[in-house]
């Protein structure tokens, strides 16, 4: 180990880290860095796609989209960690009595410390530039989208949801939407907090007593998606979901006529 | 350093200070007047307001009012005359009269030569109040887990009903904050006490006897908060959020009078270690020759002495909501439950780096002494724990987003919240530089090094999706926010608290901690711990909402891999517990610095005197001089 220290003595930057590159210490944190971070980019592609439910709506992409890439911009950060860490492991020293020899006595490394920092704050600007601009991408659709949004009024109270279509005129438990049209929720609570999830949309807003939140979201895909409560609401809070359905326009219009047909209230 | 010369403590006469009531105090004593004030007070209330046995408790939010009343002044009347009878109040209340203990009493409370009695009585010495947070922290660490397993139980298979649900509530709440308050005091208690006023060279903390009161006042919230479960149980969650907590029932009060309580033990105790730090240092310990660990646990309860406050206030809002009907949090009167809301996380986020902070500066205490290598930029420590701790204020309202409180500021606070990025980075840096080209002695101490490493990782990496506001949108609320908060609480700081202990066990008990126990538990609960809640991200990803009592089929697999894992975890609980009682009992006996460690604490020997050292230490320069060529 001895003539890792002489490196300190190199003429030139360009030798010391040439020689650095050589150390057979650096190469193998180096390996076993481009393996960590390769193990965190499959992780990152692969998992969330696989455990999250289907996409059906453009901000539910957009959810799935920062896991992925945030686990993949982080990889290489946590490759450096873990490979270094890994390294040290395997040359651990063990027994019953402290190691014969002390290693080096680096107390600090004023380029690394600063290398490391600019690489944390550039790597939070990303993300935050990230969310800024996701959440812009947002409020900018729903804006485009305000003036043919459905309105649905979403009702919490404990422990069911309710849904009041005010321009159909008909109150339902069953959570009805057209395809591609885009919708605002207007969440409210009967009594104490609740939190409206509309799983697969991937939007989610709380209900608070007489102050109402909004939601909004466009469904671009047909099928059935969940609704949950996400706020601790008492008693029977595992139990305040529902499904919803998202329709084909033709469907949706013979829902509302139906209902309506039935009093304006459908159970 | 300097070498010392010492007397052993049993030379020393015990003091008897006749008929001094302090010499007949004690738990026993502060258990008998803490009960008949309580009676008491129950006795005179209970005509004028009812009691929780004579009045129907639905959800008739007026009819129980009054009640509690009853209830809260019960609890407080005990907390206080467990305090009067165990003693805490001789002091203060011999300065009213012009005096003050006698030099003879003084020694007498700090228990000297007193064997075994002294853990039970209102001890002035740290290193007494030392080991009753470490016994206290394990038995709330113990009932803590008991609550977790039963819950994990109650998952493993959709529809079980092995809980019903308002039982399964009430332990989701009390498992919480059981939790919260261990992991607040895992560190900063037993070797905040014991360890840290030997490490930087003082005979005892600042102010002993508030030390003492730091200690009875948290002991006396542990029956009130278990008196929950005979009074209906708690219906919330920790987070206590209103208005569900103004509709609860009597059991609500026990989790808020446990909160008050609490605030004040930890306002006392935050006082005391930061005025021993900063006013009874060895000669020659320079700020930049603190050891790390007494830095972060400085950090850490300064950080609490502000946060905690709003806590103690939200919770006598909830106790007046509660009593007479102010309405804070009701809407209906003009209240707002987003007022609570933000008064519990200007608390609660502060609150997750005092756990997390102790825990990463023991480990940093840790890592040079097996790896044989200074601390890799000290200043890098402490820019990023003062990074953390100031950051950390400014970004509550990240648990807000999906409120509708103020979707304005989701954006900043957005841009707060991700640069806490840049100090928990720096934490990793020190941590890595220090094993950079080392050959770790490892050790169980060591081996928690990495354990930390790689579940911060994983914590750190998920709380950024969090950070985010847009993804929030799909993980508030879900079981991720679980899974993820355990890793940073749990993977990190108790991993942290766990490698502590097995550091400081030899100090503190005079015998080693068994190894091969220890690392029997070591892999059962980290396997156990990474198997654990790895199904719980898989869960909460899927769509499965935290806190519930029962879930779709869809989630089947992945909560059947989370109650897996949490059973490797408990036994590895119960081996580490084993691997406890027994060294401590039967251990081998420790030589004085069995690491090679240099701060101060190794100088000292087991039994540490009562004033610590002989003659004042002096320090001539940092403890971390290790390796060759050091400069
Ligand atoms: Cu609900």
């Amino acid at each position: 180990m001895a003539h890792h220290d002489d490196q300190d003595l190199l003429p030139t930057p360009g030798q010391r880290v040439g020689t650095f590159l050589k150390r057979k210490d650096v190469s193998q944190t180096f390996v076993l860095g481009i393996f960590f971070t390769a193990v965190f980019v499959v992780l990152g592609l692969w998992v969330y796609p696989h455990w999250m439910p289907n996409v059906m709506s453009k901000e539910m992409q957009g959810n799935e989209d920062i896991m992925i890439w945030f686990t993949v911009i982080s990889a290489p950060i946590a490759g450096v960690v873990l490979a270094i860490a890994m390294e040290s492991f395997i040359n651990m020293h063990r027994g019953d009595t402290p190691p014969p020899e002390d290693g080096p006595g680096i107390k600090t490394h004023g380029p690394v410390v600063v290398i490391w920092s600019a690489v944390s704050v550039l790597f939070t600007i990303v993300a935050i530039v990230w969310g800024i601009t996701e959440m812009n991408t947002w409020s900018s659709d729903a804006l485009a989208g305000s003036n043919n949004a459905l309105v649905v009024d979403v009702t919490g109270s404990q422990w069911n949801w309710s849904f009041n279509y005010p321009a159909q005129g008909i109150t339902s438990h069953e959570l009805n939407l057209p395809i591609n049209q885009p919708v605002e929720f207007r969440v409210i609570s009967a009594d104490v907090n609740h939190s409206f999830w509309p799983v697969q949309l991937g939007v989610k807003v709380d209900a608070n007593r007489l102050s109402t939140t909004i939601a909004r979201t466009t469904p671009d895909k047909l099928g059935v998606f969940d609704v949950k409560c996400a706020e601790l609401c008492g008693l029977n809070h595992a139990y305040m979901e529902t499904s919803g359905h998202v329709e084909s326009v033709a469907d949706f219009n013979s829902w509302v006529s139906q209902a309506k047909a039935t009093g304006g209230t459908q159970q | 350093m300097t070498t010392l010369s010492h007397k052993p403590a049993s030379a020393r006469p015990i003091p008897n200070p006749e008929r001094s009531l302090i010499t007949r105090l004690n738990m026993g004593s502060g258990t008998v007047v803490g009960i008949l004030f309580a009676v008491i007070t129950y006795y005179l209330l209970r005509h004028h307001f009812g009691s929780p046995w004579r009045v129907n408790h639905g959800m008739d939010m007026t009819n129980t009012h009054f009640v509690n009343v009853t209830i809260l002044c019960t609890m407080f009347a005990w907390s206080f005359g467990f305090l009067v009878g165990i003693g805490a109040l001789i002091g203060p209340f011999r300065w009213l009269i012009g005096k003050d203990l006698t030099a003879e009493e003084q020694l007498y409370l700090a228990g000297d030569g007193q064997g075994i009695k002294r853990y039970f009585k209102y001890c002035t010495d740290h290193k007494v109040v030392g080991i009753q947070y470490l016994v206290g922290v394990m038995a709330m660490l113990g009932v803590g887990g008991t609550m977790a397993m039963m819950i994990r139980t109650n998952l493993a298979t959709p529809g079980s009903h092995f809980i019903a649900p308002i039982i399964y509530n009430s332990l989701v709440g009390l498992h919480g904050i059981t939790m919260i308050i261990a992991m607040i005091i895992v560190s900063t208690g037993p070797f905040g006490n014991y360890i840290m006023p030997i490490m930087i060279g003082a005979a005892d903390m600042a102010f002993p006897r508030l030390n003492a009161l730091s200690w009875w006042v948290l002991f006396t919230a542990i029956p009130v908060l278990c008196s929950a479960w005979f009074l209906g149980g708690i219906p919330t969650g920790w987070t206590a959020y209103a208005p569900l907590s103004d509709q609860a029932g009597p059991g609500m009060n026990a989790f808020l009078a446990t909160i008050i309580i609490f605030a004040v033990s930890t306002a006392v105790a935050g006082m005391n270690i930061t005025t021993t730090v900063v006013a009874m240092r060895a000669k020659g310990m320079k700020w930049n020759r603190v050891p790390i660990f007494v830095v972060g646990a400085t950090i850490s309860v300064a950080l609490a002495i502000p946060a905690f406050p709003t806590f103690m206030v939200a919770m006598i809002q909830t106790g007046l909501d509660r009593t007479i009907s102010t309405g804070f949090y009701d809407a209906n009167v003009g209240g707002s439950g987003w007022l609570y809301a933000n008064l519990f996380w200007i608390m609660g986020h502060p609150e997750v780096y005092v756990i997390l902070i102790p825990g990463v500066a023991a480990l940093m205490e840790i890592a040079p002494v097996f790896v044989r290598k200074p601390l890799f930029s000290y200043g890098a420590a402490i820019a990023g724990f003062a990074g953390i701790a100031g950051l950390s204020v400014l970004v509550w309202a990240h648990h807000m987003y999906m409120s509708g409180w103020m979707p304005s500021l989701n954006g900043p606070f957005m841009i707060t919240t991700e640069f806490i990025s840049v100090p928990t980075g720096l934490l990793f840096l020190v941590l890595v530089g220090t094993l950079w080209r080392g050959k770790p002695w490892m050790k169980m101490p060591m081996l928690s090094v990495y354990a930390f490493i790689w579940d911060f990782l994983i914590g750190g990496i998920t709380g950024i999706y969090l950070s985010d506001v847009p993804a929030d949108n799909y993980l508030h609320g879900s079981m991720f926010v679980t899974a993820h908060f355990h890793y940073t609480l749990m993977g990190a700081a108790l991993t942290g608290a766990i490698g502590a202990l097995a550091f400081w066990f030899p100090k503190m008990t005079g015998r080693m901690l068994n190894d091969r126990a220890s690392y029997i538990s070591f892999w059962l609960i980290q396997i156990g711990f990474n198997v654990l809640f790895l199904g719980m991200f898989m869960a909460g990803a899927a769509g499965q909402p935290r806190r519930v009592a029962d879930y779709a089929q869809a989630f089947a697999h992945a909560n059947l891999i989370s109650t897996i894992g949490a059973y490797s975890v408990g036994l590895g609980m119960i081996v580490l517990l084993w691997a406890i009682i027994h060294s401590w009992r039967s251990g081998i006996i420790a030589p004085m610095n069995p690491w090679g460690s240099k701060t101060l604490e190794w100088t000292v020997p087991y039994p540490v005197p009562l004033v610590n050292f002989d003659e004042p230490p002096v320090v001539t320069s940092d403890p971390y001089n290790y390796g060759r060529s050091a400069k």
